[in-house]
């Protein structure tokens, strides 16, 4: 479980505070979602979750975020790192290596796991990109680096899971894919934290919504019910699902998450 | 200089050298490239790289590069010549200056050397994963990890870095710039105030890796976890025999 109590962050030379004041509940297996404009905080708030906030990034920090008991002040990243997998929001910095290969192995050499090349087989499979075990990486693709580096945590097979805008780079095809197999580690007890700005994919796959505003929670409980708030929401920044606004505009009191929702409201509606 | 020092993967009998041979190598011969006294023998070092470029399959990069330092030499040459008076004088030329057997030998000797001396290490580390580079110096030489992953990363920032520049000069050429004078100078001129944005960007990158590299347990690596297959071979051996050789050739000679 991750506590945050009255959180409050600004980086070192920061004008003004990238987290402001935040408190939360992070129970074990949820499956979260956290939105927000650029530069509402999104990366800052999984810094302070593995621990490169403070540890890594220096600055003004109160308040106390605690992972499993561990307090994040006391813990090293690498320690933290044990039981919070992160990928990064700039995966091109997140390749420490130069081949797909050595990316895999990179965290499971350091902790000294003892099955690497059935974890990074198995990695490489969940993602679909067994084909490029042995690839450079300088001759990767955008996308395909992005499934790298999600399988490059994955392979570390970590108790809570943060993803950073994970599928900026993706087709969607692949977005979905990924989502799915977030979904499938969460159905086995991992805790999903997954940034991200495609709505859509949240409203989905989420059971709760974190939405950021100038560094301060504005809005968070269940999906459903955080788009309740669609005005707030569009004024924030945030935009909403068009079908969600269009059940709204109907008066529906139920709100589509998906298409077989949608299309279950307007069949109820037009008969 | 687009793809200078970058890793070009292959499977030739260079590839397959022991990383800390790669390293050995170029070493020795850049000793016997400065012990060396004679235009003959550095004229037969040279020769050797060239042959190790072949070695490996990348004959081509390796002529290359080769006359791209020519052509910087070129230019030490020439004011060599001309700053190295004494000895005879084989052409004179205007205001006094004269060509002399001793200034066009010095000069030969220098622009030989440092072509010569140079060559190796970019041939043989274009021909080195650099991960098992630093494998290799932690496990069986001891260095500590931290130590040999900023050697090997300060070696993959250099492609990098001019990979992204030759990105931002296509995108400026597009825009218009010209890029293509001849003038060295305006070139210069042109390129180095792209230098500092570029510096920026990428020390905002290596901090990105410093920290993703921290969330894989960077410091807990070193020898006991750290895996390295390479072994010393025959082939590591004879490699570095011939250095050694043309190494003493330079001292006696
Ligand atoms: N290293 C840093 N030093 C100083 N200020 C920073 C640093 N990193 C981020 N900030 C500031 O902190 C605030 C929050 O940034 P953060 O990166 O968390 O936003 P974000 O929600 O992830 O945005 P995006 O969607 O663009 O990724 C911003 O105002 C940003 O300018
Ligand atoms: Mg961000």
């Amino acid at each position: 479980m991750i506590s945050i109590n009255q959180l409050s962050f600004q980086y070192e030379g920061g004008v003004k505070p990238a987290l402001v004041d935040i408190t939360l509940e992070i129970p074990d297996g949820d499956f979260i979602g956290i939105i927000g404009r650029s530069g509402a905080g999104k990366s800052t708030l999984t810094y302070a979750l593995n621990g490169i906030v403070p540890h890594y990034h220096k600055g003004d920090f109160y308040g106390s975020v605690t992972v499993d008991g561990m307090d994040t002040v006391e813990t090293t990243p690498e320690r933290l790192a044990e039981l919070v997998g992160s990928v990064l929001q700039d995966t091109d910095a997140q390749m420490i290596t130069s081949t797909v290969i050595d990316e895999l192995q990179y965290g499971l050499i350091s902790y000294g796991i003892d099955d690497i090349d059935g974890r990074v087989d198995e990695a490489l499979a969940a993602l679909g990109i067994a084909d490029l075990r042995e690839r450079e990486i300088n001759s990767l693709s955008g996308g395909q680096r992005q499934k790298v580096a999600i399988a490059s945590i994955l392979a570390l097979k970590p108790k809570i899971f943060i993803l950073d805008e994970p599928t900026s780079e993706l087709d969607p095809a692949s977005s979905r894919m990924v989502f799915e197999l977030l979904r499938t580690l969460n159905q086995t007890g991992v805790t999903v934290i997954v940034v991200e700005q495609k709505i859509m994919q949240l409203c989905e796959f989420c059971d709760r919504l974190i939405v950021l505003d100038g560094g301060a929670v504005a809005f968070d409980g269940g999906v459903r019910e955080v788009l309740t708030h669609s005005e707030e929401l569009e004024a924030i920044g945030v935009h909403v699902p068009r079908i969600v606004t269009l059940a709204k505009t109907i008066g529906s009191d139920k709100l589509p998450l998906n298409l077989d929702e949608a299309e279950a409201m307007l069949r109820e509606v037009l008969a | 200089m687009k793809g200078f020092l970058e890793y070009i993967p292959g499977d030739s009998i260079l590839h397959r050298l022991d990383p800390r041979t790669k390293l050995l190598m170029p070493l020795i011969l850049c000793l016997a490239c400065f012990a060396a006294d004679s235009i003959l023998l550095l004229f037969v070092i040279l020769l050797f790289d060239v042959a190790l470029g072949y070695l490996g399959g990348i004959g081509k990069q390796t002529l290359r590069t080769l006359s791209k330092l020519a052509r910087i030499m070129l230019f030490l040459f020439v004011l060599q010549i001309l700053f190295i008076q004494r000895g005879e004088t084989l052409i004179p030329l205007i205001a006094g200056l004269r060509i002399t057997d001793e200034g066009l030998r010095t000069a030969a000797l220098v622009a030989l050397r440092l072509i010569a001396a140079t060559m190796p290490l970019a041939t043989l580390l274009s021909l080195t994963k650099l991960d098992e580079l630093a494998d290799s110096l932690v496990v069986r030489c001891h260095v500590p990890y931290k130590y040999a992953y900023g050697v090997t990363a300060a070696i993959r920032f250099i492609p990098e870095f001019s990979r992204q520049m030759s990105e931002i000069i296509e995108a400026q050429t597009a825009r218009g710039v010209e890029f293509d004078t001849k003038n060295p100078f305006r070139r210069i001129a042109m390129v180095i105030p792209l230098c500092v944005p570029l510096l920026i960007s990428s020390v905002r990158k290596i901090d990105g890796t410093a920290m993703a590299a921290e969330l894989r347990g960077f410091n807990l690596r070193g020898r006991h976890n750290i895996r390295c297959t390479s072994r010393f071979g025959l082939s590591d051996g004879v490699g570095i025999l011939v250095c050694l050789a043309l190494a003493v050739a330079g001292v006696l000679l």
